[in-house]
């Protein structure tokens, strides 16, 4: 599995490219979550799962065996919201709460076909108190589908603290929670964990960049 | 000739061939149950290709995206076009720009069914027989619509829509021929 290192060196390299006007869109950086992401990619099956994220993906890429090459290259030509790879099993919203319902509608037909491929769905805090993650984890749940949805809490939105503009109480979907011994709070279908990411914006690597 | 039951009876030829296509799965409110006109026209499609679906129209969107990525022919139907309103953010931002997302990579293929709502003999008043073909094709990249405006084009049209790659959403007018 690639290293800590690699993962953080990969952001770094993308944000430098970005910082010198050399990416035409915007880019989401990852930072300081790399052990978690990693320890739930030891239950992926690279080759047979389908992996849905937001537009910050480029770690969920990398780990489930997108080149480095082949992933810079697609983020090169601007594709770095909107990373579609089907060769990868490999499908990416970058509108709040736009996932969940698609990979609702994947792990079903992996049920109605008999398909034993698991569908790992990523969204952040902010998309998580949405009614659109709320009708599909419901759904998800109660029809049994093979899907793990992965609360990444970074505890902002852009830059609104989502559990201010939400009123400061417990996040519903943990209403069952339990924590794990790897750190995580599980409840069905669910995984959670907090992370905070001070090196790199919401969108970009620090620079203003003038095209 | 009765040209409303002529434009049903097509209605129902068209799904009972969809209904024969390996893949295809009906999925929407009242298809399993009853409750609205277009239940009539699935009578025949045997139940395990129907899946009666929660009243959750942009949910409805996306899992039908979802399921079309993945080896399934969605029927999506919603019976009416305000409340495909409702589903405006998966059929606008997903299902009409994925494929230009991921470079024709991902090219989904699904069929979605609605209708403009009947005005006779009842009238439901406007949040019920909108048609907002003309503003939502003013909004798509790939995704056809096609209006059903006669008898002669319904079962030509769905059997297009199957055979050929991409999503296209097929209006129906229940007050055809009244």
């Amino acid at each position: 599995m690639i290293s800590v290192e690699d993962l953080q060196a990969f952001e770094k390299d993308i944000g430098d490219c970005f910082n010198r006007a050399e990416i035409r869109a915007p880019i989401h950086l990852y930072d300081d979550n790399e052990e978690q992401i990693r320890k739930i990619f030891e239950c992926v099956n690279k080759e047979n799962d389908w992996v849905c994220a937001t537009w910050r993906n480029h770690y969920q890429c990398l780990l489930k065996g997108v080149p480095m090459e082949r992933l810079k290259s697609e983020i090169l030509r601007g594709k770095s919201m909107v990373m579609n790879l089907p060769e990868y099993k490999i499908v990416c919203s970058s509108i709040v709460g736009g996932i969940p319902s698609i990979a609702t509608g994947i792990a079903a037909a992996n049920k109605m076909q008999g398909k034993k491929d698991w569908v790992w769905c990523w969204l952040g805090d902010m998309s998580a108190e949405t009614g659109a993650f709320a009708e599909a984890y419901k759904y998800a749940v109660a029809q049994d589908l093979p899907i793990t949805f992965v609360i990444e809490d970074n505890e902002l939105s852009v830059e609104t603290p989502t559990s201010v503009v939400w009123g400061n109480r417990q996040k519903w979907y943990l209403n069952r929670a339990t924590l794990d011994t790897n750190g995580f709070w599980t409840a069905p279908n669910l995984i959670y964990y907090r992370y905070k990411n001070t090196k790199y914006p919401h969108a970009g690597a620090g620079v203003r960049v003038q095209f | 000739m009765d040209l409303n039951k002529k434009y049903n009876e097509e209605l129902v030829k068209a799904m009972n061939w969809l209904g024969e296509q390996k893949n295809t799965l009906f999925l929407g409110q009242a298809v399993r149950y009853a409750g609205t006109g277009m239940f009539n026209s699935l009578i025949d499609i045997p139940d395990e290709k129907k899946l009666e679906f929660p009243v959750a129209e942009n949910f409805q969107m996306g899992y039908s995206l979802g399921l079309s990525l993945n080896g399934i022919f969605p029927v999506s139907i919603y019976p009416r076009w305000n409340f495909l309103l409702c589903a405006a953010d998966q059929l606008v931002n997903h299902v009409d720009k994925i494929t230009n997302m991921s470079s024709g990579s991902y090219v989904p293929n699904m069929i979605i069914r609605v209708a403009v709502g009947t005005e006779i003999p009842v009238d439901p008043q406007d949040q019920h027989k909108g048609n907002f073909s003309e503003a939502f094709r003013s909004m798509f990249k790939t995704v056809n619509v096609v209006e059903l405006t006669h008898h002669d084009l319904v079962l030509d049209s769905y059997m297009q829509a199957y055979e050929s790659s991409g999503v296209t959403i097929l209006v129906e007018f229940p007050d055809y021929g009244k």
